[in-house]
């Protein structure tokens, strides 16, 4: 059963139009991401769902109840804010207190909740402290923790860990997939971060200039891209994005671009402007039908990262460690042909068509 | 300032600048307490020779000096509490609400405060007669609460516009209606700048002079600043060290107040060092 739905909703400040039309039915229990780059739409889908923003058109459901003009208090989410905005002037006890104290709840009862909150953050030895008087990461935890204190039905994250550093990023990441996991509740986490995106959610929501591009599991999205957009941005190293046409050939088609030269199996019309998406992963170098010119190497350690001139674009490729390319080199190449993907150049639109390699 | 050369250059340049800032507050208190025969000696005496209080009691027993400090206080305390809530909740909705015109309202509010305020005093007093308040404290407290408001309006918005939208937001969401987000979380963020807001407003009705004569010619509503001139001061004869005296009174409010609530002050005149 969906527990949030977003239905046709739009939202724009004055001319600026933020969110186009969103529908979005999100399960019970579900960890979902909302990933975009900036400006996006992310936090205001967020804030209307809070009900910090009013839809300008459309519904928004929490359960089966409409909550367009529902106060944000009375919708039974608990919100953690970009900025952490903890109460500057309240103890991290009484930060963690106060949406209790907000619902009428007894003295000994907020104490003992405060504590048991503050121990699975480990803030106990904290507080007493001041807001300011904490690090970033334990700003994080007690903006956490009152949302924790609540129990409600579904928590919404904007990008909480954005402002950590890295190792504590990828610590307060595990955290959150564990938390999860214990309450069982709905999860709506924003980043523009694709990693904790891929690591955290059960699906993914990749949203670009306000609009829905994809709503599917991380490696649904990963490998098999909607569209331009999305192959585009999901992926690091991204995704090569190589132009070309199809064209007749013999009696059917193929895929045809400078340096490049692929029969097509099935789909597709000649003529058509189509891209080509390869991962840097499924190409390899070595031998194969095809030359690339080698212009930069970066061993990173683990993997080296080439950069390679296909037929006048540079393209990335991942390749082993131990492999030694020579700046400047011609190298003879292959793609994994079933690994491939095609986007319609004019639309964008994810096209099915079946590679093969050319025959030698 | 890492030299002694320095450090006492220093020194002696600040406490030049106090004693000369200061010198005449001290002149007054001194006068103040030197019996009237001392006061027109030549050459003067800085050190009274003998201190005497003649001039407080009788201050305070044959003149209706304690009237007019009441009508004062009455004045201060509450405009400074209208200009304070009204400019407050003012300074919140320019600053939270989208609304048309909210920009050009604001600027509105600030080109009132340019008008010179001697152009408004006759509009004001036929407004206050066409009210039937001419003649009364409360008269002032409009009067003041005109040209305080602006003023206040524009340093309590630029203190808010530090307060981060989160906070509130985050107080939504916990629970809390609008008034008490407004109560549990913008007011205490925005205390400094309140603060400040009601000092200059208090400084300024107490202060104000020419309204007050305008407005006002009764002692049952004079504040001490046009009542103390009329009463000590005329066209033949000032009574000098009756004024001093007076004068050390007036300022004794502020002083206290100041002392109290210095520290506020340099914050709020810090405005938007407010740390989200
Ligand atoms: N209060 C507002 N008034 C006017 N425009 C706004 C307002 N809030 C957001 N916008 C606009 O709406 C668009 C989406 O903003 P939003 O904050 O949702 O982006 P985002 O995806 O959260 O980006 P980021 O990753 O930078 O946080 C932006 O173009 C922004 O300029
Ligand atoms: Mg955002």
């Amino acid at each position: 059963m969906a527990d949030v739905s977003f239905q046709k909703v739009r939202k724009a400040f004055g001319s600026a139009v933020a969110v186009k039309s969103l529908d979005l039915a999100i399960g019970s229990g579900e960890f979902v991401s909302l990933l975009g780059p900036s400006g996006c739409g992310k936090t205001t889908t967020l804030r209307m769902l809070a009900g910090l923003e009013f839809p300008t058109e459309g519904e928004i459901r929490i359960g089966d109840r409409v909550v367009n003009a529902v106060p944000p208090g009375q919708r039974d989410i608990a919100m953690v804010f970009q900025s952490y905005a903890p109460y500057p002037h309240m103890s991290v006890a009484e930060n963690i207190a106060y949406p209790l104290k907000k619902r009428g709840v007894g003295r000994a009862e907020r104490d003992a909740k405060v504590a048991s909150v503050a121990a699975t953050l480990q803030l106990g030895a904290l507080l007493d402290r001041k807001p300011r008087q904490l690090s970033g990461g334990q700003q994080q935890r007690v903006a956490l923790g009152r949302a924790l204190v609540r129990d409600p039905k579904v928590f919404l994250l904007d990008e909480p860990l954005s402002n950590l550093d890295a190792k504590l990023r990828a610590h307060m990441r595990a955290e959150l997939i564990e938390l999860h996991r214990k309450l069982g509740k709905t999860f709506i986490y924003v980043t523009h971060d694709q990693l904790e995106a891929m690591t955290m959610s059960d699906r993914i929501a990749v949203m670009h200039e306000g609009d829905l591009q994809q709503f599917g599991a991380p490696m649904q999205v990963y490998e098999k891209p909607a569209n331009l957009f999305v192959a585009g941005f999901i992926g690091s190293p991204a995704m090569n994005l190589l132009p070309g046409a199809l064209e007749s050939s013999g009696s059917g088609l193929a895929f045809v671009r400078q340096g490049l030269w692929l029969p097509v199996g099935a789909g597709g019309q000649a003529g058509q402007k189509v891209t080509l998406g390869v991962r840097p992963e499924d190409i390899a170098l070595g031998s194969g039908p095809f030359v690339a010119t080698v212009r930069i190497v970066e061993p990173t350690g683990h993997e080296t990262i080439v950069m390679a001139d296909i037929g006048g674009q540079s393209a990335i490729v991942r390749v082993q460690p131990d492999a030694a390319h020579v700046v400047g080199s011609e190298i003879p190449f292959a793609v994994r042909t079933s690994r491939l993907h095609a986007f319609d150049s004019v639309s964008g639109a994810r096209l099915d068509l079946a590679f093969a390699l050319p025959a030698s | 300032m890492k030299t002694l050369a320095g450090r006492i250059a220093f020194n002696l340049f600040a406490w030049t600048v106090v004693l000369v800032t200061a010198f005449p507050l001290i002149w007054m208190i001194l006068t103040s307490v030197k019996p009237q025969f001392e006061l027109f000696r030549i050459p003067p005496t800085f050190w009274p020779e003998q201190i005497t209080f003649e001039h407080y009691t009788r201050l305070i027993y044959e003149t209706p000096f304690l009237k007019y400090m009441r009508n004062s206080l009455i004045l201060g305390f509450t405009t400074t509490i209208v200009v304070v809530v009204v400019a407050t909740l003012g300074a919140h909705s320019l600053v939270r609400f989208r609304y048309p015109g909210r920009e050009r309202l604001a600027q509105m509010v600030l080109f009132t405060y340019l008008l010179p305020s001697v152009v408004l005093i006759l509009p004001l007093y036929l407004m206050m007669v066409w009210l039937g308040i001419a003649n009364t404290i409360f008269s002032l407290v409009i009067a003041y609460t005109t040209f305080a408001l602006p003023y206040a309006l524009w340093l309590l918005r630029s203190f808010m516009q530090g307060i981060p939208d989160d906070l509130e937001a985050a107080a939504l969401v916990d629970g809390a209606t609008r008034m008490e987000a407004f109560v549990d979380v913008i007011l205490p963020q925005a205390l400094p700048g309140i603060i400040s807001t009601s000092l200059f407003t208090f400084i300024l009705a107490w202060n104000e002079y020419l309204y007050a004569l305008v407005l006002v010619n009764t002692d049952e509503a004079r504040p001490l600043t046009t009542g103390v001139m009329s009463m000590l001061v005329s066209a033949f004869n000032i009574e000098w060290s009756l004024l001093m005296a007076a004068s050390v009174m007036m300022s004794l409010p502020l002083i206290i107040i100041f002392a109290f609530l210095q520290k506020y002050l340099t914050r709020g005149f810090g405005a938007g060092g407010v740390k989200g």
